[in-house]
């Protein structure tokens, strides 16, 4: 680039007028850290960026047509489907879009959390990141119910229903939710402003600022290095490498939005149109959210009634909201992290919390169940099923993290494991195993975490 | 945050748990009326263990009835018609809405009958009457529940007697008042119902809309002729299919003579080889019992027993109720057709129809039988192996070759256009699989669906010009089917191939810029 040269042409009219060339420097010296740890991690949040905006501009081409209402909602869909020019590669690229954003968000949170990259001081990074993910899975919860068809209106029943469980302000929150007593076509205006206007906006500005912190502290550099032993020049190097990815991303959007139109077909990944919605008829049975809330969705499902005095779905949707506050105050609880050094505990937690997701998961999908029926007998060859193929993955990762990258603290991914193993293999209730497994983990993870917590020496990382 | 949300969640739960677990009895709950204590004796009187004899949902369940439906309790026990905690224990058992337990304590006659300190054996009522040795229509559940009972007819308006007042029974003088008279010979039995049933004006107060003429019609019935002309009471009477003390309207799923139950109603003597013992038909042979069995089996009976179609066929739809008998041979054909008329048209129009007539064959029956009607497929028509057509035919109609002709090609047109519907069923599946617009297609889909349904039904016209009227539309659709199929597919070839446009020109950015980074960052 020749900056004398530019500053005389547009650059300098512009320079004059907005003084952008401190800006341009800016852009000329940042560096991407190069250090112990693949690159691959510091793409996630471009892909992730890349297919919010292809949910823009095809949400956008959506919005052409889409008619929320009674009467249009699924017809506008099906006309889109089928009527509409490319109406069926924009639904199904949006579909599509909509998964692997949350796929890359997922892995992008999980890779911060492993690489440690919300220590000081990246903490409100971090923070407008997590908030970020929670208006993401706002976006599939409001965006699954506009074409008005039989799965998304159960599902969105049996959603929604779940909120009420909240001490308190829960039947308030669901009537906020619902527009009213049941999820009526209120329901869908409301989910519609939320899905087009409301979240959208607030995602717009919370980027930015995500963005502005990236940019005004870099990425972080690997864990106990002050600097990155090397870098590489964000521009041009770096920005080719993610548009390289994101012409990757857009060739494989189109190739499943071609071949794959209604997604893999397996509960919680479908977007097959199908009946319209009708709310006299009886729910069936069945009905499952997206493959992201299959987690909580199974997690209520191993809560009795009434424990310890309290509902059941209140005390489970306790122990999420504690999961979510240890998740997000995370940059605060790490206190080897904030000292720059190695923090196991975390990244075990990490580790567990994936093992306890990913057995919830396979559980919801009815893996190994007889006949498909949800009796006693199924639901423990359910159990017993996804537990070995839990134990399977689990031993495969832990010889991975031991073998390759030397971890040695691995008391809460074992506590997973162990619940894994006693209630999916020898077949103790899930709240049982859960309570031995988390008992058994307490005592090892108080003293590690007691050692732990010393001065902060330095006032942190960087 | 979390915290709070447990502290609140605690509270809200555990205050009105502290509330709600009491089950012992309320003597005012706030409310005007207090339990007077010989009710209050009854309610909490210990048994052997010292526990109240009557339980713990009884107690609940008395201690949520309102105000006055405890005022009448306490009034039966007043006029000691409830002495014993065991009796009022049954009675709350049975868990009745209020109006009816209040309507039970009212009555002088259930209460005393249902009293095992007054009563016993055949006049006592109970929850149990096997249990107790009372025969089974002494039931107290079923009583309470009884249609007559709900319209205010009492024990006494057919046995006699005044419920409130003194204890004698005056019998109506229709009622034979010696028990062996009145099981052996049951024929005064529908004229006793007919007193009210067949009186239109008395019957006008309680449900204008009830026919009067059952009376009548009972007395023209085979079953009429048998107990009243005969003396024969083996046969049905009023009570044999409507029950005694538990009556229920024909549209309750408890009565005895709702559709699904009739079956079993009639079968309970059609069915017993010892009932039909000596009955004949009318060619003299023994009166068969395996009509229950055979019912069972049959395409009618598959719908009403396990579908629960109650607008399947049953037994009283061929053969009447009041009025039943067999359907005879003239008349089978039009009782098919009460349903299946366009069948029925189309045969009427055929040239079996007067071959039929002067033969005396059944017209439906003849090809697909009574009791064991079995489900129809494409086999039944033409010349193979199941063909219904054959066996007449080969016997009839051997010299006419057309027969066999017309039979053959019915059958093979039925088949094809049946063959198209399920291959383009799973084609239309498959296209909307790959996301591509199958609207069209369905509707076609529909359309043969029901086009084939109506060429099994124009094989009753026995005429391939009449047949044609269906099967050239099939083959029109199937046709167009075809064409609109093809079309998807090209349509999927071009999304494939702009799929392949694609993937090159974005391929090429792409290795453009890979090979830009790679000329970049080569060490100099």
């Amino acid at each position: 680039m020749n900056t004398a040269g530019s500053c005389r042409g547009r650059q300098g009219w512009l320079d004059r007028r907005y003084d952008i060339t401190p800006l341009i420097e800016f852009l000329r010296h940042k560096e991407v850290p190069l250090g112990a740890h693949s690159m691959v991690w510091y793409y996630l949040g471009g892909t992730t960026l890349f297919f919010f905006s292809v949910q823009i501009a095809t949400g956008i081409l959506l919005l052409m047509y889409y008619q929320p209402g009674e009467a249009t909602a699924h017809e506008s869909i099906r006309y889109i489907t089928t009527k509409v020019p490319f109406g069926w590669l924009i639904r199904s690229v949006h579909c599509w879009s909509a998964h692997l954003m949350i796929l890359s968000l997922l892995v992008h949170m999980f890779s911060t959390m492993m690489l440690k990259a919300y220590r000081p001081p990246r903490e409100l990074t971090w923070i407008s990141g997590f908030v970020l993910f929670a208006l993401t899975l706002g976006f599939g919860f409001s965006g699954y119910l506009l074409p008005w068809n039989e799965l998304a209106f159960f599902a969105t029943v049996v959603g929604t229903d779940s909120v009420k469980s909240l001490p308190l302000i829960g039947h308030w929150l669901l009537e906020v939710l619902r527009g009213g007593q049941d999820v009526t076509i209120n329901t869908l205006y409301r989910f519609f402003a939320l899905h087009v206007v409301i979240l959208p906006m607030s995602c717009f500005g919370l980027i930015g600022l995500h963005l502005l912190f990236v940019q005004r502290q870099g990425m972080a550099a690997p864990v106990g290095a002050d600097h990155a032993p090397r870098g590489m020049k964000f521009f041009p190097n770096f920005a080719i490498r993610d548009l390289l990815l994101w012409l990757i991303c857009l060739l494989a959007l189109l190739v499943l939005a071609v071949f794959v139109p209604y997604g893999p077909t397996i509960p919680g990944m479908e977007w097959e149109l199908g009946q319209k919605a009708n709310p006299l008829a009886p729910a069936y049975p069945g009905i499952k959210p997206e493959w992201y809330f299959l987690w909580i969705y199974q997690l209520l499902k191993e809560f009795p009634p009434h424990l310890v005095g309290l509902e059941g779905p209140q005390v489970c949707i306790l122990l999420v909201s504690v999961l979510m506050a240890v998740w997000a105050l995370t940059p605060w609880l790490d206190r080897e992290a904030q000292r720059n050094q190695d923090s196991p505990v975390f990244t075990d937690f990490g580790v567990a919390l994936i093992f306890f997701f990913t057995f919830l998961m396979l559980k919801a999908w009815d893996i190994g169940a007889l006949g498909g029926g949800q009796d006693p007998a199924s639901l423990r060859a359910i159990a017993w099923t996804c537990g070995w193929w839990m134990l399977a993955i689990a031993v495969v990762v832990t010889a991975v993290r031991v073998l390759f990258l030397g971890d040695r603290w691995l008391v809460l991914s074992a506590a997973a494991v162990l619940h894994v193993v006693l209630h999916g293999i020898v077949g103790l209730s899930y709240l049982s195993a859960g309570a031995i497994a988390a008992g058994l983990a307490a005592l090892p993870l108080a003293a590690r975490l007691k050692s732990g917590v010393q001065p902060v020496v330095g006032g942190g990382a960087r | 945050m979390s915290m709070l949300y447990a502290a609140l969640a605690l509270v809200l739960t555990l205050v009105p748990r502290a509330w709600g677990t009491d089950i012992g009895i309320d003597t005012a709950r706030g409310e005007s009326f207090v339990l007077p204590p010989d009710l209050l004796e009854i309610l909490n009187a210990p048994g052997d263990d010292g526990a109240p004899i009557i339980g713990a949902e009884e107690r609940g369940y008395f201690n949520a009835l309102p105000d006055h439906a405890k005022r009448q309790t306490a009034e039966a026990v007043s006029r000691e018609l409830i002495t014993t905690p065991q009796h009022l224990g049954e009675i709350l058992s049975l868990g009745l809405a209020s109006e009816k337990l209040e309507r039970l304590m009212q009555d002088n006659c259930v209460l005393c009958h249902s009293n095992p300190d007054v009563h016993e054996g055949a006049t006592l009522f109970s929850t149990d009457p096997t249990g107790v040795g009372s025969p089974a229509h002494m039931n107290l559940a079923e009583v309470v529940e009884d249609l007559h009972s709900r319209h205010g007819l009492s024990c006494a308006g057919c046995h006699g007697g005044d419920p409130a007042g003194f204890m004698d029974h005056d019998f109506p003088e229709e009622w034979p008042e010696d028990a062996d008279i009145r099981k052996k010979d049951r024929s005064w039995i529908p004229q006793f119902c007919g007193r009210c049933h067949s009186n239109a004006a008395f019957m006008r107060r309680f449900n204008p809309a009830l026919p009067t003429d059952q009376l009548a019609k009972y007395g023209a019935s085979q079953h009429g002729r048998f107990l009243l002309d005969k003396k024969d009471s083996r046969a049905a009477q009023c009570v044999s299919c409507h029950g005694v003390h538990g009556i229920q309207g024909p549209n309750s799923p408890r009565s005895k003579v709702y559709p699904k139950n009739i079956p079993e109603t009639c079968g309970a003597c059609h069915a017993s080889a010892e009932i039909m013992a000596g009955l004949t038909l009318a060619d003299g042979s023994p009166m068969p019992t395996d009509q229950l069995d055979k019912y069972r089996d049959s395409v009618h009976g598959r719908a009403l027993l396990e579908r629960g179609d109650i607008g399947a066929a049953v037994c009283n739809d061929c053969h009447g109720n009041h009025a039943a008998m067999p359907p005879g041979v003239t008349s089978v054909g039009q009782i098919c057709r009460t349903c299946h008329a366009g069948n029925g048209t189309l045969f009427d129009g055929s040239k079996h129809k007067e071959v039929f007539d002067r033969n005396g064959w059944p017209e439906c029956g003849m090809c697909h039988g009574n009791h064991a009607i079995s489900k129809t497929d494409d086999t039944m028509v033409g010349i193979g192996e199941n063909s219904l057509c054959t066996g007449c035919h080969a016997q009839y109609a051997k010299h006419n070759p057309n027969c066999n002709e017309t039979a053959a090609y019915f059958h093979d047109s039925i088949v094809e256009l049946n063959h198209a519907l399920e291959t383009f069923e799973v084609r239309a599946e498959r296209l909307a699989e790959k996301g591509l617009d199958v609207d069209l297609i369905a509707d076609e889909l529909n359309r043969l669906a029901d086009l084939v349904k109506q060429a099994r039904s124009y094989v009753h016209s026995f005429d391939s010009s009449d047949f044609r009227q269906v099967e050239d539309p099939g083959r029109e659709v199937v046709r167009k089917m075809e064409r609109l199929a093809e079309d998807a597919e090209d349509e999927y070839r071009a999304r494939r191939t702009g799929l392949l446009v694609s993937v090159f020109l974005i391929g090429s950015v792409a290795l453009f810029l890979y090979l830009k980074l790679r000329r970049m960052e080569r060490p100099s």
